[in-house]
């Protein structure tokens, strides 16, 4: 009997611990994905010029995340998410070049580009006077032109070195590409928007 | 602005603008973004191996309706039916203008035909 009820409560206690660890585990993962989904957002966004269409790739690197990758370190989750992410923009663009080529074919050639709308996508201005809204504005406007007239690999290297604040060897593992090849497509990438943005940023 | 003489100062400003971006998302997104994260919490709670077999279901439906569509197509005797159904040769008799003309002559047709057989009765 006191054997019987010494398992009951073995058992109780694994269970209350795993539990407690799950909840430990979730309430991280909700921490890092709070931290880091609206610099996501606006880095994917910039990728495939479309929000929606960011949206809807952030929340599947989320889920992706936290479906396969939720029991390694904390400090894995950001080049590996960063990982998922960009090989969903890279999707993305595969297929947009598809649909592309069947609406040339049908006749119907459209661009994604042509249907952006930059003013449905620029951010809810904040309390500042509006001239330097509008110069905040333009000047990021340039910015995102720039940054997709680069080369994909090198928009992956300077957005996440620059804005996402990854070293190296982290954005290697998010680009999935040696550590050499990083530091040299961040290096053409702002060579590249230096020439382009130099006359403007003033 | 200043201009950006060197690569610090283009990382510096571009770092600037996107932060201003980033800290001026609209409420709509931000409640968007607070919609998919919940729900990627919530694969925690799945156990293993549902979400896995979920992504198959769909390949292996196709899979079999295509083994099925074969197997109808085929006939017992492993012959393709497929060739008895309509062939590029059927399309052009129907397009052909005499085609055309025989049905208004169908009447004239029947009568032949009943010709050839009292013709054959006479014989035999």
């Amino acid at each position: 009997m006191n054997a019987a009820v010494g398992v009951f409560a073995v058992s109780c206690t694994r269970e209350q611990s795993t539990g407690a660890g799950t909840l430990q585990r979730e309430q991280q993962l909700n921490q890092f994905l709070a931290e880091v989904e609206r610099r996501a957002l606006r880095i994917a966004e910039i990728a495939v010029r479309d929000r929606d269409e960011a949206l809807d790739l952030v929340q599947e690197a989320m889920i992706k995340l936290a479906r396969n990758y939720a029991d390694r370190p904390g400090d894995e989750w950001t080049p590996l998410f960063y990982r998922i992410l960009q090989n969903g923009v890279r999707d993305w663009h595969r297929r947009q070049k598809v649909r592309n080529r069947v609406m040339v074919w049908f006749g119907r050639g459209t661009s994604s580009e042509d249907d952006y709308d930059v003013a449905a996508n620029t951010p809810d201005p904040a309390s500042r006077p509006p001239d330097v809204e509008l110069q905040t504005h333009e000047a990021m406007q340039r910015l995102e032109a720039s940054l997709h007239e680069l080369p994909n690999r090198q928009r992956e290297a300077f957005m996440l070195r620059t804005f996402e604040g990854l070293d190296v060897a982290g954005t290697a593992v998010a680009m999935g590409c040696s550590a050499g090849s990083v530091k040299t497509h961040y290096s053409r990438a702002v060579h590249a928007l230096r020439d382009k943005l130099g006359d403007h940023w003033q | 602005m200043n201009e950006p003489g060197n690569k610090e100062q283009v990382a510096k400003q571009a770092k600037e603008l996107f932060d201003d971006s980033v800290e001026t998302l609209d409420a709509a997104t931000l409640s968007r973004l607070n919609q998919g994260r919940h729900k990627a919490l919530a694969e925690l709670h799945k156990p293993a191996g549902v979400s896995r077999w979920g992504g198959w279901l769909p390949a292996t439906a196709v899979a079999a309706a295509v083994l099925v569509t074969v197997l109808v197509m085929r006939g017992p005797d492993g012959v393709a039916v497929i060739e008895e159904m309509v062939t590029a040769s059927d399309f052009e008799m129907l397009l052909e203008e005499d085609s055309l003309e025989m049905f208004e002559d169908l009447e004239f047709f029947a009568l032949l035909d009943m010709v050839d057989l009292e013709t054959n009765d006479d014989v035999g």
